[in-house]
C-alpha cells in the first residue's frame, strides 16, 4: 500500500444515520451462538444509545457514545460484564458510526484499486475502504499497528435512513456480529 | 396526640399498601388464592392466545413493541412464537426447550443452569402457574376487584442478581394469567399480555414437537 494525496473527507457521506433503528441480532462466540435485539438510538441531548436485549426483553446491556469519543456503560448484566469485551465491542460500534475520526491525522493508502481512509486511534488504525473514486464503502476494517483485526460491512445504506444490515466479523478470533433492520411497530 | 399519630400512621400505611400496584390490597391470607388458583390450573387442559409483548427502556424513553402466539397444554407443554417485528420460537416439552430464533436452533435440557436459558424458562413457569411452587421465589398475592397480582421475589443469587420481581396477573374469572411484568435491576421491565385466551380447546401433538 502506498500513501496517496486524494480527498480526505470524502468517506463521511458514506457515515449512516442510526437516529433510531432495531436490529434483530445474532452472535457468535468462540462456537456459542447468542440472539436478540440491537436497539440504536440519538438521544436528545445528542449521544447515542446502543441496547441489546434478548427477544423476551431481558437487557443485556445498554452503552452511551458521547462528544467525540466519550463512552459509557450503563448497564451489563454480570455474565457480559469483562473488561475485554466492552472495550471490543466499543470499537466495532465506534468503527461503524464512523466515531473517532480525526482528520487532522487521517491519511489515505491505495492498493488494488481501493483507498484505504486511515484513521488512527490510540492503539491501531481505524480503516474506510472505498472504491477509488470514492464513490461506494466496500468495507470498514480495525486494524492493530501490524494486521487486520476486525472486518465490517453495512449494506442498502442510504442518506436518512439506517443500514438494512451490517456485519462485523473479527479476524484473530471467532467473533461475528450480523445485524438484520426490523420495522418496530406501535402499541396494538 | 397518640391518637392523632395513629390516625397519620395509618394513612401512611394505607398509601404504602397501595402505592405499588395502584388498585392492589396485599392479601394477608393467600391461601385461599392458592387452593383456588390450584384447582383451576389443574382443570385448565390447555390455552391458547395471542400475545404482545412490551419492553420499556426507563433511561431512553423507549418501547419496544413485539407480538405472537402462545400455546399451552398440561402439564409441561407450552410454545410462544413471536411472529412480529421478528421471529422468535420456544418450545417447552417434557422438560425440554427448544429454541428457534431465525438464525439458529437451539436445544436446552432442563437441567441446565445457564443463566440466559433460565430467563426463558421463568417465562415458561410463570404461564404455566409452577413459579408459585418454586423454592427460588418468595411470593406476595394481591387482590383487586377482577384480578389478583402475584409478586414474585427471586431469592437464589444468579436470579436476583437479574429481576428485581416478576407479577402475574391473574384473572379472576378464570385463575389464568393475563399479563407477566418483569422487573430488571437496571429499571427496565417487559410486559407480556395475554390475549383472545381460549381455555380447553383441542391443541395436537405437533404445535409442541421439538424436531
Amino acid at each position: 500500500m502506498q500513501k496517496i494525496q486524494s480527498d480526505r473527507t470524502c468517506v463521511e457521506k458514506f457515515k449512516p444515520d442510526f437516529h433510531h433503528a432495531e436490529y434483530k441480532t445474532s452472535v457468535e462466540v468462540i462456537g456459542k451462538h447468542l440472539s436478540g435485539i440491537l436497539l440504536i438510538k440519538y438521544m436528545p441531548d445528542s449521544s447515542t444509545r446502543i441496547v441489546f436485549t434478548n427477544e423476551t426483553g431481558f437487557s443485556f446491556f445498554d452503552f452511551a457514545f458521547y462528544g467525540d469519543t466519550g463512552f459509557s456503560v450503563y448497564h451489563i448484566v454480570s455474565q457480559m460484564n469483562k473488561p475485554a469485551l466492552i472495550k471490543t465491542l466499543r470499537k466495532d460500534f465506534e468503527l461503524i458510526m464512523f466515531r473517532n475520526m480525526d482528520r487532522s491525522k487521517s491519511y489515505n493508502l491505495a492498493d488494488s484499486g481501493y483507498i484505504y481512509h486511515a484513521y488512527p486511534q490510540i492503539k491501531g488504525v481505524n480503516y474506510y475502504i472505498t472504491d477509488d473514486q470514492c464513490r461506494q464503502l466496500v468495507k470498514m476494517q480495525r486494524s492493530s499497528n501490524k494486521k487486520p483485526i476486525m472486518e465490517a460491512s453495512i449494506y442498502k445504506s442510504s442518506p436518512g435512513n439506517p443500514p438494512d444490515s451490517i456485519y462485523i466479523r473479527h479476524l484473530n478470533f471467532n467473533f461475528s456480529i450480523s445485524l438484520k433492520k426490523i420495522t418496530p411497530f406501535a402499541a396494538q | 396526640m397518640i391518637r392523632i399519630i395513629a390516625l397519620v400512621s395509618l394513612l401512611f400505611f394505607r398509601i404504602d399498601s397501595n402505592a405499588q400496584y395502584p388498585g392492589y390490597t396485599l392479601l394477608n391470607h393467600s391461601e385461599t388464592f392458592k387452593k383456588s388458583f390450584a384447582r383451576a390450573t389443574a382443570a385448565t387442559e390447555s390455552i391458547q392466545s395471542n400475545f404482545s409483548q412490551e419492553k420499556t427502556l426507563t433511561m431512553l424513553s423507549e418501547k419496544m413493541y413485539s407480538t405472537g402466539k402462545f400455546w399451552y397444554r398440561q402439564k409441561d407443554k407450552l410454545r410462544m412464537e413471536y411472529i412480529q417485528p421478528y421471529f422468535y420460537l420456544m418450545i417447552l416439552n417434557a422438560g425440554k426447550i427448544f429454541i428457534n430464533d431465525g438464525q439458529k436452533e437451539n436445544k436446552i435440557s432442563a437441567n441446565s443452569n445457564k443463566v440466559f436459558q433460565q430467563v426463558n424458562r421463568i417465562l415458561i413457569d410463570c404461564v404455566s402457574g409452577k413459579m408459585l411452587e418454586n423454592p427460588d421465589f418468595e411470593s406476595r398475592v394481591f387482590d383487586s376487584q377482577n384480578a389478583f397480582l402475584v409478586e414474585l421475589k427471586p431469592l437464589a443469587k444468579n436470579l436476583s442478581k437479574l429481576y428485581k420481581n416478576i407479577n402475574i396477573v391473574i384473572d379472576k374469572n378464570d385463575y389464568t394469567a393475563t399479563a407477566i411484568e418483569m422487573f430488571e435491576l437496571s429499571g427496565d421491565r417487559t410486559i407480556i399480555r395475554f390475549q383472545n385466551k381460549e381455555l380447553n380447546a383441542l391443541i395436537p401433538d405437533s404445535i409442541f414437537n421439538i424436531p
